[in-house]
């Protein structure tokens, strides 16, 4: 039988704060903080959703004062509902993560179901 | 803490030029994002993270580890070289052999890496990282052997042929002889198709005997530099969990019966019969184990007699494995025990068969497999 490739619960999440707001860009610390995802988490998981096409990402333009310019990421025509998808497909929320068996922190797990739920 | 803050910033940047085309941008956004994030610890941690990121993305842990073995392989080649070379007297016979036996080794492991350089029966490794590992201990191992015997024979006076005085001829026709047994399969396949495997095999065999017998320890230098080489290669027969529990349980084997040996030697050599006993036990039961894990391990969707078939062979290399790596660290600690580098592999395998017979007919139940790369997808 085939192996059936699904996302982990960290992808979820960063899917659910992305297609929470779809047709928004969000730079990377606005998704760490709304995910609870460490930079070294965060994106790798950005870079490989890049990589399959379900985000675009893109340099601020401008050049904004006090500040560089920031990478933004949204969710591709693909990704909203490759990601609308996945969601509705998430597993139950889990008490514990899927990596570490830490107890998942307040809404992190429960996000993807949430707007599996609601929509996007 | 702001000046390692701007020191992490400054590595972060210079790592990102490491990375290819399409990742360089990705370490930028990190960087560009920094300032954003708290001063102090999190900050730290937001720029450690980005240094992650260039990590993983420009495989800078697979070339450190490799570099580190080759480094580490070299060294002790240097190493077993250089103790060759400082034996007590130069004119001694037994000196002179022992300077070629590591001389051999040592051209083994540096010449069919490069042969093998394209792909081959030797290379260029697998791309997991238990091959990576089994191929540095398993040099470093052999490099090991080589000082064993040379220790052996500068303490005691004699080796396993060390009454043998040396002769170069020998040594020529014994290394040529070799190679006609090594390079006899591909050419006679490539040239001849027609000719029956069997029959090669049976000649590549004989000749191999041959050769252990007039230059057992050279021979067996070249052999287990090829093997070590061919089962870590990318086109290995042999799968990354098979290689795993041959290498733990050869290992743990090894160390017992080194422990067996030293725990059980007397001056009048009274327990030998029994410390023979007791090291070949403990390679057929440990192949045994390494045949039943590496079978139980082999997953696939084939249909259940090919899978059966495919467990079992796993199992017989795995046994094989675990022999042969239990041979090379016994003798490592008591070069003596040379003869373990046949019998091993032989004791192994039959113990991997059997092993791996019966785990193929009493087959785990199946678990949800996983994986974590990046904490990206998960398998169901």
């Amino acid at each position: 039988m085939p192996r059936r490739t699904a996302f982990s619960a960290q992808t979820l999440s960063v899917l659910a704060a992305l297609a929470a707001r779809p047709s928004d860009w969000r730079h990377g610390y606005d998704l760490a903080r709304e995910t609870g995802l460490k930079s070294g988490t965060l994106y790798p998981i950005l870079l490989r959703l890049a990589d399959r096409e379900l985000v675009e990402a893109c340099w601020e333009e401008g050049e904004p004062a006090g500040r560089p310019r920031r990478h933004l990421y949204r969710l591709t025509s693909d990704g909203l509902p490759a990601a609308t998808a996945a969601l509705a497909a998430a597993p139950a929320p889990a008490t514990r993560t899927a990596r570490s068996g830490r107890p998942a922190r307040p809404g992190r797990a429960a996000a993807p179901r949430r707007l599996a739920q609601e929509g996007p | 803490m702001e000046r390692l803050t701007r020191l992490l910033a400054g590595v972060l940047r210079a790592a990102a030029r490491w990375l290819p085309p399409g990742r360089r941008e990705w370490a930028e956004a990190v960087r560009a994002e920094a300032d954003q994030v708290p001063a102090g610890w999190p900050r730290l941690g937001w720029l450690a993270g980005g240094l992650w990121l260039a990590v993983r993305e420009a495989e800078m842990m697979r070339k450190v580890v490799y570099w580190l073995g080759v480094v580490t392989v070299a060294a002790t080649a240097a190493w077993a070289v250089r103790l060759s070379w400082q034996a007590s007297s130069a004119a001694h016979p037994l000196v002179v052999t022992d300077r070629v036996r590591v001389l051999v080794g040592v051209a083994a492991l540096a010449g069919l890496p490069w042969v093998g350089r394209r792909r081959g029966w030797f290379g260029p490794v697998g791309t997991s990282i238990t091959a990576r590992l089994v191929r540095v201990a398993g040099s470093v191992a052999l490099c090991g052997l080589g000082m064993a015997v040379v220790r052996m024979d500068r303490d005691i006076g004699g080796g396993p042929h060390g009454a043998t005085p040396f002769s170069l001829p020998r040594e020529i026709v014994a290394v040529v002889l070799l190679g006609v047994a090594l390079a006899a399969l591909p050419v006679v396949r490539t040239r001849w198709p027609q000719v029956d495997s069997t029959t090669l095999w049976v000649f590549s065999g004989m000749t191999g005997a041959i050769v252990l017998a007039v230059v057992p320890l050279q021979a067996l230098a070249i052999i287990y530099a090829g093997g070590i080489l061919a089962v870590t290669s990318r086109r290995s027969p042999v799968a990354t969990t098979s290689l795993a529990a041959g290498a733990m349980t050869g290992l743990a084997a090894g160390l017992a019966a080194a422990l067996a040996v030293y725990g059980l030697n007397t001056p009048d050599d009274r327990y030998v019969p029994l410390i023979l006993l007791s090291v070949f036990a403990i390679t057929l039961l440990l192949g045994i184990l390494a045949g039943a894990v590496a079978s139980w391990l082999r997953s696939g969707t084939e249909d259940p007699d090919a899978i059966r078939e495919a467990r079992i062979r796993q199992g017989l290399l795995a046994g094989s494995m675990a022999g042969a790596v239990c041979g090379v660290v016994l003798t490592n600690f008591a070069a003596v025990a040379f003869f373990m580098m046949v019998l091993g592999p032989l004791l192994g395998a039959a113990g991997g068969a059997l092993g791996g017979t019966v785990a193929a007919y009493h087959p785990r139940k199946p678990r949800p497999a996983r994986s974590w790369a990046a904490g990206l997808f998960v398998r169901s």
